[in-house]
């Protein structure tokens, strides 16, 4: 599997992430080296598997939907690196023509 | 009689009888940890948190109060668990000034026991690496050799309890993540059977691999500390409601007429001579000891790792999506719009190994890719998994090699992730097929760097491995 310049772009893009033109050389050598040792996949024969089928850990049992006590919005933002009245401050993202 | 030369277990028997306070014990761990600031094992210390709470725990033992289990134990936690008011950074300049605003459950379990909680452990970016060298604040450094790894990515958490800063950690393990550190420092990690224990407030890695175990001086300081950190809890629903037993039930039962699998897929050319050598003695021990051997299959063993990168790349690739520079970490100055903010935040925060994780994933996640890798590696999962319970079926544990070698050299790997990845081919299987496993030492080469085994139990059976583990311990008191 190879991959070129143009993926790396295209992927770099849906994972917002900047890289300048030696990165995105660099990127095409390690992710095509990853590649081929992912490929070692395709030597196990998988067509009897049935992936919905139960697994030891599927005990799953779901909490009663009931309301509780959680965070206050003061102790959410007070993470955010820009936040103003107990909201979080994003750039404009509308605009009027 | 230094008490940091104790074990957990011992600390805890010499404040029940009075013979030491916590006030003293945690600052014995301060004064141990500004002897050993070069080892960069801690990211951030809390000692007048510590002794405030020291002093309220004193004070409860002297006025005859019903105390926790770990009443007054100085501990240390890996520095992507939650612990309120906090910094839990991941070692990530993302999340540099992050402050926790509640607590993971694990650390709420620590707390109500009574334990307390003195610093957060170095570690790789958001749990990325196997040597701890991808951490935003420096590498950790090998306790037992400075000039090495300690591994990864629970390497400060490993470190830590080597070098005596504290009794006992916490780690997270999604690969090997606290077995290998262990193995490399010569320490007692166990990743629990997945399920066992809450990731609740514990920053996600790969949410289907997680999961967090302690990291200790001995066996049964371990099965203390899973003691106290599992069982359900209904802030994570993928924690199990299987029954949780006492998993120091069984630690002395010995190893007679345990049948302990032996796979020959874990003794490869991989194998460094001086570790297949430790491994041999030790399995020679069991038997001497009545145990038997029994030989398993496990054919698709060496296409656990590709599973692994693409499984836990793809996850972390979603988990990673909500950094953002908008609700918490760092902003990036300068940007245009929104998008653009995007960009840059991730851009800044984020480092080489995680920006590596994040494009694999997304590859594997993207549209044409996704049945050939993501769904194909999901199905090759459920066979390695099939075959690690139709091995486990005929024993009681497997036994294999932690790791192929002993701790590698700083900086030795730190630019050939594809050998860095390579160092994870015994521990990624286990999460894989999401059994437990412990790793603890077994020996030591010629340089007197630790190596360690890998006990492999069945699904929810961790009490099984702490028996094949202490029995082992105990016969070799005087070190491997």
């Amino acid at each position: 599997m190879s991959i070129t310049i143009e993926d790396v772009k295209k992927l770099a893009k849906l994972s917002r992430l900047e890289f300048n033109e030696e990165e995105t050389k660099q990127f095409v050598q390690e992710l095509s080296a990853t590649l081929e040792q992912v490929e070692a996949i395709n030597k196990v024969d998988v067509s009897k598997v049935d992936l919905l089928e139960k697994t030891v850990n599927a005990d799953t049992e779901l909490r009663a939907d009931a309301i509780k006590q959680s965070l206050t919005a003061e102790q959410i933002v007070a993470n955010a690196p820009e936040s103003q009245d107990g909201a979080f401050l994003v750039p404009i993202t509308v605009v009027e023509d | 009689m230094n008490y940091l030369d104790c074990s957990m277990t011992e600390v805890v028997e010499l404040l029940n009888s009075g013979k030491v306070t916590s006030q003293e014990l945690v600052k014995l761990c301060f004064e141990r940890i500004a002897e050993t600031t070069d080892l960069n094992a801690l990211n951030s210390t809390y000692f007048d948190m510590a002794m405030e709470r020291a002093k309220q725990i004193d004070m409860a033992r002297k006025n005859g109060e019903k105390l926790g289990c770990l009443a007054g134990v100085p501990i240390v936690i890996k520095d992507n668990i939650n612990f309120l008011g906090t910094k839990t950074t991941c070692a990530s300049k993302f999340l540099e000034n992050f402050v926790s605003p509640y607590n993971a459950t694990v650390a709420q379990k620590l707390f109500d026991e009574g334990a307390i909680i003195i610093a957060k452990a170095n570690m790789d970016e958001f749990a990325m690496g196997s040597s701890s060298e991808n951490s935003a604040f420096g590498p950790v450094k090998n306790p037992i050799d400075t000039y090495r790894v300690p591994g990864g990515s629970s390497g400060g958490s490993a470190a830590t309890v080597k070098a005596k800063q504290c009794f006992a950690s916490l780690g997270t393990d999604t690969g090997g993540s606290i077995r290998e550190p262990s193995s490399f420092c010569g320490v007692v990690g166990i990743k629990p059977t997945y399920g066992r224990v809450s990731r609740y407030g514990v920053v996600a890695f790969a949410s289907s691999l997680d999961q967090v175990g302690p990291l200790t001086r001995t066996v049964r300081d371990n099965a203390v500390l899973l003691n106290v950190i599992s069982g359900r809890d209904e802030m994570d629903m993928t924690s199990s409601t299987t029954p949780v037993p006492d998993f120091t039930a069984k630690l002395e039962q010995g190893v007679k007429g345990i049948k302990i699998g032996v796979a020959k897929q874990f003794y490869t050319d991989k194998l460094s001579a001086e570790v297949r050598e430790s491994l041999e003695k030790a399995l020679a021990w069991y038997k001497s000891q009545g145990a038997e051997l029994v030989e398993v299959d496990l054919p698709s063993l060496d296409t656990a790792l590709a599973v692994y990168y693409i499984i836990s790349s793809a996850e972390a690739a979603s988990n990673l999506a909500r950094f953002d520079g908008v609700k918490y970490g760092t902003r990036a100055n300068n940007y245009q719009d929104i998008v653009d903010l995007y960009f840059k935040s991730r851009t800044q925060g984020f480092g080489k190994e995680v920006k590596r994780r994040i494009m694999l994933g997304n590859y594997v996640l993207s549209s044409g890719y996704y049945d050939a890798f993501y769904r194909k590696a999901k199905r090759v999962q459920k066979v390695i998994r099939k075959e690690f319970e139709d091995a486990l079926s005929k024993c009681d544990v497997l036994i294999s090699p932690t790791t192929a070698t002993p701790a590698f050299k700083l900086g030795e790997k730190s630019n050939d992730h594809v050998a860095m990845y390579l160092t994870d081919i015994f521990t990624v299987p286990i999460n894989i097929a999401g059994v437990p496993a412990l790793s603890m030492p077994c020996g030591k080469n010629a340089e007197g760097l630790p190596i360690g085994m890998q006990i492999i139990g069945k699904h929810f059976d961790e009490q099984t491995i702490y028996q094949v583990a202490n029995a082992f311990e105990q016969a070799h008191k005087e070190g491997v």
